[in-house]
């Protein structure tokens, strides 16, 4: 397992999300209503084991000396794994490749944090003010150039003089190639650019092929996606970012595995903040799977909408280098990582000692992590999600500085609907099975449609069928 | 469906070499210059053509990104300048809203510090300057890695390659003191040795008056440039070994390991030399002993064999040259199995070398003496 995590061909490994055992889709379109206990299924299979044992092979044993449930013990006795104690403590924390251009060494995401902060300490680069100069005296213009000339002279040590001509010298109006009046969308004639000659070309084949021109849906809501909350500032200052926050960027990958997902995993891109705690991440979270609705409701359509799995099992755990971190904010919490415990210590599986601590007790500054390393996201028992962390960095005055709203989702995987079959145009919201009036088995409707059918005016039941309610996985398109 | 390749990163590479490699010629590290090719090149125009937003976000991150790898090492000074111009120039004629910010990985930073303080030192203000105002700018993203990560199902991956023309010499005695520079002293050498032979009065050996300059000097300058050589790659090794922060991931990986290849290739580039000048060197020498001790054979007769020899030396120096060059990328080959995770190859290629070099002297060696025996 470790040789092929090495040579790059986890996918192959069975932690990948096509051997999950019953993922949410497929149950879905399945139809096959099973009682929902959550204890029940997180005891099912010894499948789940190895899914996280995929990922979390590499870690054998670093993390032995961790206390458990104790958050400064688990951050920093994690530390102290065998292999990184031959590095100096601040090296340690300094991402390095360990698969070049896929994955980092493990390293403490709050230390990381410290070492930029330290360095860029009395600069002005991570400042989240607004730009602007206060314009306090009569002349602004004079008085601030002057202002800056002083400055530039004491940064590089040089005359005030000097400082004066370099500004003129290196000037954005040296850097000007259009004239003008010349429009920035029209590439000009005689250029010498292999760029814009192949933008050029490219151009020009679409207008010879294509009869309108303009950004397709998907674009468009890509683009508003990742950009929707850009520079946002909070209404109340209370709730503004504080300068130095890390921002995490986590891909969190779909358990759905088409046969068109083959080569590229639908995921979902999640910026979350260093000091919010994971059980916010996992808030965030959507997923089809918490919003299943267990049983039969021929009889009574109206009380489908209580019976969300999402209020009825609550248990779920990430898994992160060797720990897993489960919900227990609720009484009614289970551990879902013990099975997978008990399962790799039955026998002696390779891969070391799993260390368990509470969700809710952790930070993402607090977490050792790997940069691009797949971990895991688990809930309802067996909805498995690959949980990657592709970047972390510090915020910046243009992000989006409304702290209220991280988890912040920039990215999400357009999917297909499954359409009711009257009407051919809402997306289904219930699925019928030995239907007498579907000439399909299963039969997917919308709500108006499934109504209109199966009941009478004054809401009876009419014929025979059983219905489920359906959660369409394009729910959150 | 995607959007955004319309433009390949080739392009935009070949662009951005374009422009550098400019202003490489103009031999200069002054921002004047570089605004002039800038304009020339209408270089501010490559964000244009009707891109729509996405587009033109990921086309803007690209470049920057692209641009930036030039501002680090291994590229020289020079070029290093260039990129930071480059980077001022894109950041600031981008046409998204907001800006796209330059990443900048944390290992990297002490390393863009030290330059930034070269640039004071060295009084280019200008470039000090802009680098001062993109930080003033908030032009920078300050990040883990220089790009985002993320494991992938069997995905080729692309290895960003050193521009070779734009990278700082990694030895410069070896740029001054090149195989070729070696040959041409040994030639001169051996017609300065014959010139003297054949204008003294006793042909076998040259007047003590003309003796000049040491008979082995050649030698002595062979043996300090291997020794150069050696210290220069014992000095790598180590530091590799030891200093894993300067270590930029494979993009250095890659780098210090064509490094050495070439080091490896210049390395035994000389050496080749040096041999086969320690087989004419005794060889002449043996020539001359024979010609004393039997004064039948007359000199023309033993001149017309070193040419032929020389002649037949030429084929199996580049059958063997051939040989090790077969052999250098079986050794990689092996080695890249080996520790393919760390790509940090320990020099394959020397002691194969030296087995190659020894196997190619034998075969020089030999060939003359069966001549001889004709």
């Amino acid at each position: 397992m470790r040789s092929a995590l090495l040579r790059g061909e986890w996918p192959a490994a069975p932690g990948w999300p096509r051997c999950l055992p019953g993922d949410v889709v497929c149950r879905a379109l399945r139809v096959t209503p099973r009682p929902l206990a959550s204890g029940a299924r997180a005891t099912t299979s010894p499948v789940t084991p190895r899914a996280v044992g995929a990922s979390g092979s590499r870690q054998g044993g670093s993390a032995a000396n961790m206390a458990e449930d104790s958050r400064g013990g688990l951050a920093c006795g994690r530390a102290g794994g065998p292999q990184y104690l031959a590095h100096t403590p601040s090296r340690r924390n300094f991402p390095e490749y360990e698969l070049p251009e896929l994955s980092t060494c493990v390293f403490h995401v709050g230390a990381f944090g410290e070492l930029w902060r330290g360095r860029l300490r009395g600069a002005a680069d991570l400042s989240l003010r607004d730009p602007s100069a206060p314009a306090l005296s009569g002349n602004p213009g004079v008085a601030d150039s002057g202002r800056d000339h002083v400055a530039v002279a004491r940064d590089l040590g040089c005359s005030l003089e000097a400082a004066a001509e370099l500004s003129t010298v290196c000037s954005l109006d040296k850097l000007k190639c259009l004239e003008e009046g010349e429009d920035p969308e029209v590439i000009p004639e005689d250029t010498d650019l292999v760029t814009l000659r192949a933008r050029k070309r490219f151009l020009e084949h679409r207008e010879e092929t294509i009869t309108i021109d303009r950004a397709c849906r998907q674009e468009t809501f890509a683009y508003e996606m990742e950009s929707h909350a850009m520079g946002k500032k909070p209404e109340n200052p209370a709730d503004m970012v504080e300068e130095g926050e890390l921002i995490l960027s986590v891909n969190i990958l779909y358990p759905i595995i088409f046969h068109k997902h083959k080569e590229h995993k639908p995921y979902q891109t999640v910026l979350v903040l260093g000091s919010q705690k994971l059980t916010e991440l996992r808030d965030a979270i959507c997923c089809v799977s918490d919003l299943q609705i267990g049983g039969e409701f021929s009889n009574t359509p109206d009380q489908a909408p209580e019976h969300i799995s999402r209020d009825l099992y609550k248990s779920a755990f990430f898994y992160f280098e060797g720990a897993f971190y489960n919900d227990k904010r609720y009484p009614e919490c289970r551990d879902l990582s013990r099975t997978i415990i008990e399962w790799s210590e039955a026998h002696d599986r390779g891969y070391g000692k799993f260390q368990t601590a509470r969700m809710e007790d952790f930070t993402f500054n607090d977490l050792n992590i790997k940069l691009g390393f797949p971990y895991l996201y688990c809930h309802q028992g067996d909805c498995e999600h690959v949980v990657v962390i592709t970047d972390i960095r510090l915020v910046h005055h243009d992000d989006c500085l409304d702290r209220t709203l991280y988890p912040l989702l920039i990215k999400k995987h357009w999917l297909w609907t499954r359409k009711c079959f009257v009407c051919k145009m809402y997306t289904a919201r219930w699925v019928t099975n030995n239907d007498s009036f579907a000439p399909e088995d299963p039969c997917f409707f919308c709500d108006v449609c499934f109504r209109m059918l199966h009941y009478d005016s004054e809401g009876n039941k009419l014929g025979e069928f059983l219905a489920y309610p359906y959660v369409d996985p394009g729910t959150f398109n | 469906m995607d959007f955004t390749k319309t433009i390949l990163p080739a392009h935009k590479q070949a662009d951005c070499e374009t422009l550098l490699s400019r202003f490489q010629e103009m031999d200069s590290v002054r921002f004047e210059d570089f605004t002039e090719l800038w304009r020339k090149m209408k270089f501010g125009t490559v964000f244009c053509g009707k891109m729509r937003n996405l587009e033109k976000n990921t086309f803007t991150k690209e470049a920057l990104a692209l641009a930036w790898r030039y501002f680090l090492p291994p590229y020289t000074f020079q070029i290093r300048v260039g990129a930071l111009y480059l980077l001022y120039g894109l950041y600031n004629t981008q046409l998204c809203q907001p800006k796209q910010k330059i990443r900048v990985a944390l290992k990297d930073w002490d390393e863009v510090l030290k330059f930034q303080q070269d640039l004071i030192n060295a009084q280019h203000f200008d470039a000090a300057y802009i680098f001062r105002k993109l930080r003033l700018d908030r032009a920078f993203h300050f990040t883990a890695m220089p790009k985002l990560l993320s494991y992938r199902m069997k995905k080729k991956i692309q290895r960003a390659e050193i521009t070779e023309e734009f990278k700082d010499p990694s030895d410069r005695v070896m740029k001054l003191i090149t195989s070729d520079v070696l040959e041409e002293m040994l030639n001169v050498h051996e017609h300065y040795q014959n010139m003297k032979h054949i204008i003294s009065a006793d042909k076998s050996k040259p007047d003590k008056a003309l003796s000049l300059i040491k008979d082995d000097f050649f030698d002595n300058i062979k043996n300090i440039v291997l020794e150069h050589q050696q210290w220069h790659r014992d000095r790598q090794n180590p530091s590799l070994k030891s200093d894993p922060k300067d270590e930029e991931g494979k993009r250095e990986g890659t780098a210090q390991e064509s490094q050495r290849c070439e080091r490896a290739e210049s390395l035994a580039k000389i050496k080749s030399k040096a041999f086969s000048v320690v087989v004419q060197a005794s060889k002449s020498r043996r020539h001359r002993q024979v010609k004393l001790n039997s004064s039948d054979s007359d000199p023309e007769s033993g001149q017309g064999q070193t040419k032929a020899t020389k002649k037949k030396r030429a084929k199996p120096a580049v059958k063997s040259a051939e040989r090790k060059v077969s052999s250098r990328s079986k050794g990689k080959v092996r080695n890249v199995q080996k520790e393919e995770k760390s790509l940090r190859l320990s020099m394959p290629v020397i002691t194969e070398e030296e087995e190659e070099h020894d196997s190619f002297n034998e075969t020089e060696f030999t060939a003359p003496k069966r001549k001889r025996k004709h």
